[in-house]
């Protein structure tokens, strides 16, 4: 299967690295999650591998060779790159059409494309009638045109509806159940979460991560148990003997950094102590990608100073 | 080898806007309109004792030169919006290919709009004249209606290199029709030989019975053909270098 491979690619817009030296591939048959701050060269890194601009060095390939070396590249590989791009005074039709065409698609392709991405009943609008959704859709189905074995999208979910985003989170897991390399970038961490097996995680153009969701998660989080007892104090002292650090909240419930429920589970059953409730708390993706990229955001709020 | 697909795809992309095919109709209607109308209304008095008859017929050519102007513009324009050039490169990212079709397409749309456009004006305006009307057996007006659609075409194409380069519609046409109607108008009868050098001065020597000054009708239409030439050269540059 085709893969997208990108070595030390390096992109300079004068002094200004957007993309620095990152090297990582994307495997077929997962989802893989492109995730950083804005600005983290996220957009750049997939006009890169799209071959629209030009690296400063490096190189990136899809199925070992450039994008633009494929002689009929829709059909190697899929991009949605900007919703806005398609032109209003066309229909959307005739924008794929315009596309086909150039790559020798059958026509009826066209039809079955906007069927699979919902906006058949909208075929022959013109584009400038489109709400964001629309377009996004409409760009899903011209990355779709050519049946490709990689399909890159640059923040799908952007101005979907809830429905929307469902969608686009069954149809990327679909493409990679089928053996296909999915590509995508975001910064909605839970809808990430939703659908990426893998994760490549830019920060300031440089690659942070490059690693399964669940070693990500469980590197970028602290391991937490949450336990509720009938009798606290009693456990407390337990796990201090244990060498716990805990703590306490109002309701009975307390929270043990650096642990797991086993350990924790042990500890009350040598003290013999009953426990209520025990069960591990891990991060949640987003809270895992900020500890991650706390440094390298580039347009950080300062948080407001109280006089 | 792939040249087909691409130029059958650059021709649905002008087809399915407005502007461009709108502009391209433009080409024919308004120069025939025109020519209709005046000579309904002035028949045979339109042309001057002193002028020559041939290029009088092709008077209305100065506005239906503007619509070629537009049509070169927006079909090129379309693609330097909101990224509208990343799709298409996406497709077609050979950008040499990209740029010789869409250019292609631009070029045979033009020229069979304006070869048809010519020999209907001519045909047209001639059938108000009555008795002095000119045929097409006359000298140099076969040879005028031929050239005027070659100019036509240039002039399309000409639009097309610069919109290529500026990467706007607006900013070429307001270069290219103030410069074109009015600068070569107003300086045109004073200065001699290097406004004859002109891109539309040069190349209208070929809508003249008799062309004066140092430019023949076909040398003219070569002028033209080079100031075209350069435009399309740097568009081809500009498409091959920038970032998409």
């Amino acid at each position: 299967m085709t893969s997208i491979d990108i070595q030390q690619l390096t992109k300079e817009y004068g002094t200004r690295r957007a993309v620095d030296r990152l090297t990582f591939r994307v495997g077929p048959g997962r989802v893989t999650g492109f995730l950083g701050p804005n600005g983290a060269g996220k957009s750049t890194t997939l006009r890169l591998v799209l071959g629209l601009a030009r690296p400063s060095s490096g190189t990136a390939l899809i199925g070992g060779r450039p994008y633009a070396a494929h002689p009929r590249p829709l059909h190697v590989a899929g991009a949605l790159l900007d919703p806005r791009a398609a032109h209003g005074a066309r229909t959307a039709r005739d924008h794929l059409l315009a596309l086909a065409v150039s790559n020798g698609i059958a026509v009826r392709r066209v039809d079955e494309v906007l069927e699979l991405a919902g906006v058949a009943t909208v075929a022959d609008r013109r584009i400038r009638t489109f709400s964001l959704g629309m377009r996004q859709r409409l760009g899903i189905a011209a990355a779709l045109l050519g049946d490709p074995d990689v399909v890159v999208l640059d923040e799908p979910s952007n101005g979907l509806d809830p429905e929307g985003i469902a969608w686009i989170r069954e149809l990327v897991r679909d493409l990679a159940r089928a053996g296909r390399t999915v590509l995508v970038s975001s910064h909605l961490m839970n809808e990430t979460a939703a659908f990426a097996d893998h994760l490549v995680v830019l920060g300031r153009g440089r690659l942070l991560a490059d690693t399964p969701m669940r070693e990500f998660l469980d590197a970028h989080s602290t391991r937490r148990v949450r336990v509720r007892t009938a009798d606290p104090d009693r456990l407390h002292a337990a796990l201090a003997r244990a060498g716990h650090t805990v703590a306490r909240s109002g309701d009975g419930h307390c929270t043990v950094d650096g642990a797991d429920a086993a350990e924790v589970g042990a500890v009350a059953a040598a003290a013999g102590v009953p426990v209520l409730e025990l069960r591990d708390e891990r991060a949640s993706l987003e809270e895992a990608y900020l500890a991650l990229t706390a440094d390298e955001t580039e347009f950080a709020a300062t948080p407001l100073q109280e006089a | 080898m792939f040249a087909a697909p691409v130029l059958h795809s650059e021709w649905i992309k002008i087809r399915s806007l407005r502007g461009s095919l709108g502009s391209l109709v433009a080409v024919f209607a308004v120069t025939v309109t025109v020519t209709v109308l005046v000579r309904a209304a002035a028949g045979h008095t339109a042309t001057d004792k002193g002028d020559d008859p041939l290029f009088g017929a092709f008077y209305a050519l100065t506005f239906g030169q503007v619509a070629a102007l537009a049509f070169g513009a927006t079909a090129f324009s379309c693609e330097f919006r909101d990224g509208a050039l990343c799709v298409s490169l996406a497709a077609v990212p050979g950008r040499t290919r990209f740029y010789v079709a869409k250019t292609a397409v631009v070029g045979v749309g033009a020229l069979a709009t304006g070869l048809v456009t010519t020999f209907v004006t001519f045909l047209a305006g001639q059938a108000f004249i009555g008795s002095d009307a000119l045929g097409l057996g006359e000298p140099g007006a076969l040879r005028a209606c031929v050239g005027g659609g070659v100019y036509l075409a240039l002039m399309a194409l000409l639009a097309a290199g610069l919109t290529a380069v500026l990467r706007s519609a607006v900013a070429v046409l307001s270069i290219l029709v103030p410069f074109l109607l009015i600068v070569s108008f107003v300086v045109g009868d004073v200065a001699g030989t290097a406004a004859d050098l002109m891109p539309d001065r040069a190349g209208q020597q070929v809508l003249h019975q008799h062309p004066s000054g140092a430019l023949g009708p076909w040398s003219g239409l070569a002028v033209t053909a080079a100031w075209t030439a350069a435009a399309l050269l740097a568009g081809w540059w500009a498409v091959r270098r920038r970032d998409a």
